[in-house]
């Protein structure tokens, strides 16, 4: 594929020229785009936006964690899943890059209260047992914002969006959760009870 | 290579296009019969019933060109997008699309702090080259999610694609509850319309027999999947019905439209179909009218008055700004059909003011603007069917449209209550984005099983209850607030009603009753309504009655009081029902068309 000869720039300035100013995120060079989907692609080192090298390490630990790889996929790592969260925090305003930072350095800072050692440094046990008490209160909606610690509510933003990384990538789709669909179909088979067959997906016995 | 596809779309060729076709069409530069105002399901309609019948028809569009090629991004997978599709965190959803939130400009009014961030529709990469940004197009008063899409066929490029009709329980709502007042028209004098639209058209169903929801003339029906017959057979015994959903889409394909193949399964109808099995205002209704040699196209025209010819009292065109040019224009016709969308034909009518017309063009009953009304949604429920725990996901989402409850409530029996009623949409199985991870505790292999375990056997529904038509629910022009054109914006003065409260604890309760009895596991149930206009499916601000003391438009969905504008959209509507309204508004506009082609050959305009 060749580059498209007209930059984004140029092509959105045509949309909305004379239309008022349009309120359009903060966007790449086209250049850091394709260095983008090359980084995904190949597996090579991270081209970081927003985060420092050593925050970005952390990150993907932590997204790791959260999805690891198992017997029947791989994980958030290989997924990427830090690159696209580095690529959004880059697009997100000074609070929201702030929590990440902050949240990440909580991270660290109670790894090394524990284990006296960074977070990247922790094996699966120590892992385990951080990331066990971050979680404790995720699923108690009656606490308040207040009530919770920095890690806590870091936590929750930090598995929201390695849900929404992970789950996205080609890695997630096809490999972790075989989806099955956008192909060409010429019919839309859905349940066999409904063509008065006994369904061998769900066990449903046609109905007479 | 450009990374990001869908952000990065070059639109240099349709927009030149759109410039093009805009300078040479200018006053004088034809002579056209009909103006129509806007593009979408209404303005299409009527352009298509006209131009076919030898009517010379200029139609006005405020945005550009279509170039649905390029821009229906049907099987772009997420992450052929580095933002994987999505605008940056924390974008609330809305079925496919994202909302996006923006300031407006009351937001320094402490009391309405809480919605000081609504919203828009452009959350994502393909729907936000269509829709309006907020800042160029702001509304004040109450908050009111209004999505507009200022582009060639409007929102029906990424609408929902629910295809219901009204019945009899709308057309006589008033004469069965005693609320309100009776549309002038029945069911009997929309039907054969109806029947027209879903042959002409294409619409996806069942027969049902259920008069909540009249059957129609359907092609294949998007069938249940495997959850969805769980649940179907889970609430029979309440008297409750799950039918598949009836879809504004040719599912067997139509020998009447060179520009739409029949649907192929792929189930991401949202972005804009590829295939144009979808119904989409350009491919099924305008490019066809166009070809009749009998329509004229000019896109950023963006309409701010109907001008009064003062001799004779009668429309004598519109007053068109250029979006690029900010060059102002007057075109002239025998007659103007606005089919901007229900609130923005209300505006062009209400900034058309003249001394016969001092408020605005056909309010003289004083209603224009009045009796807003559409669907209450949030209450929403979900859950994991037991057949389906820890499957492999089969192919679960490769059809147009979710199954569907219709409405229970005030059919046959009375609800102690509330008046009116509410139906379900929503289906289950295994969609691309487990959307439910989000709600599962937990971390590492643990979580990532469960996703997979629950992944197949989600069933998720929301409700759309009717809001009540009521005077005080009304729009009017802002006094100082002005768009990027300089017509002034809307006021919204319109808030959810204590039947509207009731019936949304109801919907509450009675999806939580129907997942119990479906035995579904981790049930989770909202019952927050959503900002109002969530539901995209606004009607009644010209609302039409036979008593010009109390209605705007006649039962042709024509002023009363200048014989030659019409209403092409959901505008003159009395009541909504529960029903989407997209398929309404076609029936309704062929009808209203039918009219004036009558009256253009008879020579009575």
């Amino acid at each position: 594929m060749t580059r498209n000869p007209v930059s984004r720039r140029t092509a959105l300035k045509r949309i909305s020229a004379g239309a008022g100013a349009v309120a359009l995120l903060p966007f790449l060079s086209d250049e850091g785009l394709a260095a983008f989907a090359d980084i995904q692609k190949t597996g090579a080192a991270p081209s970081l936006k927003a985060l420092t090298a050593e925050q970005y390490a952390t990150l993907e630990a932590l997204t790791e964690a959260i999805i690891p790889a198992d017997e029947r996929s791989p994980g958030a790592k290989q997924a990427r899943v830090a690159d696209y969260i580095d690529l959004l925090l880059s697009e997100a305003d000074d609070t929201r890059r702030q929590q990440w930072t902050e949240g990440l350095a909580a991270l660290d800072a109670d790894a090394t209260t524990r284990f006296g050692k960074p977070f990247v440094k922790l094996d699966a046990t120590q892992v385990e047992a951080l990331l066990t008490d971050a979680s404790k209160n995720e699923k108690a909606p009656a606490l308040q914002k207040s009530e919770r610690s920095p890690l806590e509510l870091f936590f929750v933003t930090a598995k929201q969006a390695t849900i929404q990384g992970y789950y996205t990538s080609e890695i997630g789709i096809h490999q972790e959760l075989k989806y099955k669909g956008n192909k060409v179909l010429l019919e839309f088979v859905g349940c066999q009870t409904v063509d008065g067959k006994d369904c061998p997906h769900c066990g449903q016995k046609a109905q007479v | 290579m450009a990374a990001d596809k869908t952000l990065d779309l070059d639109l240099a060729a349709i927009t030149d296009e759109s410039r093009r076709l805009a300078a040479q069409v200018k006053p004088g530069s034809g002579n056209w019969d009909v103006i129509v105002v806007g593009s979408g399901a209404a303005g299409g309609m009527a352009a298509f019933q006209l131009a076919t019948a030898g009517i010379k028809v200029l139609m006005l569009e405020a945005g550009r060109m279509l170039d649905h090629k390029a821009e229906y991004r049907t099987m772009e997978w997420p992450y052929a997008s580095p933002r994987r599709s999505r605008l940056p965190l924390d974008h609330r959803p809305i079925g496919v699309a994202e909302y996006n939130f923006l300031d407006r400009p009351y937001a320094a009014n402490p009391q309405l702090a809480k919605y000081a961030k609504v919203t828009s529709y452009a959350g994502n990469t393909f729907t936000r080259n269509w829709v309006v940004n907020e800042k160029e197009h702001p509304t004040t008063g109450t908050p009111y999610s209004w999505v507009r899409a200022r582009v060639l066929g409007g929102k029906t490029n990424f609408w929902g694609r629910g295809a219901l009709r009204y019945g009899p329980l709308q057309f006589d709502a008033a004469r069965l509850d005693g609320y309100d007042v009776d549309w002038p028209i029945r069911y009997a004098d929309v039907s054969p319309y109806y029947d027209k639209v879903d042959v002409l058209l294409g619409c996806s169903g069942t027969k049902e027999g259920l008069d909540q929801v009249p059957d129609g003339v359907f092609q294949r029906p998007s069938k249940l999947n495997c959850v969805e017959v769980a649940f179907k057979r889970a609430i029979a015994p309440l008297g409750r019905h799950y039918i598949p959903g009836r879809a504004g889409v040719t599912t067997d394909g139509l020998l009447n439209n060179k520009y739409r193949s029949r649907c192929l399964g792929r189930g991401r109808c949202g972005r804009g179909c590829d295939v144009n099995a979808n119904f989409h205002s350009p491919t099924a209704l305008v490019y066809p009218a166009r070809d009749s040699g009998n329509l004229t196209i000019r896109p950023y025209s963006v309409v701010s008055e109907v001008f009064l010819d003062e001799a004779t009292g009668r429309a004598a065109g519109v007053r068109v700004i250029d979006a690029n040019t900010r060059e102002v224009m007057d075109f002239k016709a025998k007659v103007v059909v606005l089919g901007a969308g229900c609130l923005d034909s209300t505006r062009i009518l209400l900034n058309s003011k003249s001394p016969r017309h001092p408020q605005g063009m056909g309010n003289s009953s004083g209603l224009l603007g009045s009796h807003l009304s559409e669907h209450a949604m949030g209450p929403r429920g979900s859950g994991f069917i037991p057949q389906r725990i820890g499957t492999e996901a089969t192919l679960d989402d490769g059809r147009p449209v979710t199954p569907y409850v219709p409405r229970f409530r005030n059919v046959k029996d009375k609800h102690p209550d509330f008046i009116r009623g509410y139906h379900f949409q929503g289906g289950g199985g295994a969609y691309e984005y487990p959307g439910m991870a989000h709600d599962l505790p937990g971390f590492g292999k643990a979580f990532k099983s469960s996703v997979r375990k629950y992944y197949p056997a989600l069933i998720s529904l929301g409700g759309f209850g009717e809001v009540l038509p009521r005077k005080e629910n009304r729009v009017s022009l802002d006094a100082e607030i002005k768009d990027a054109w300089g017509i002034p914006v809307l006021r919204f003065d319109y808030t959810f009603g204590d039947n509207e409260k009731k019936m949304a604890k109801d919907m509450g309760d009675s999806v939580e009753e129907m997942l119990r009895a479906a035995g579904a596991e981790n049930i989770k149930v909202d019952r927050e309504l959503l900002p109002p206009g969530w539901s995209i499916h606004e009607i009644g601000t010209a609302r039409m009655g036979d008593d010009p003391q109390s209605s705007v438009t006649d039962r042709w969905c024509r002023l009363h009081d200048v014989s030659n504008v019409y209403l092409a959209d959901a505008a003159p509507f009395v009541s909504g029902g529960t029903q989407n309204t997209t398929w309404s508004i076609l029936a309704m506009c062929w009808r209203t068309m039918d009219y004036l082609k009558e009256q253009m050959r008879t020579g009575s305009v």
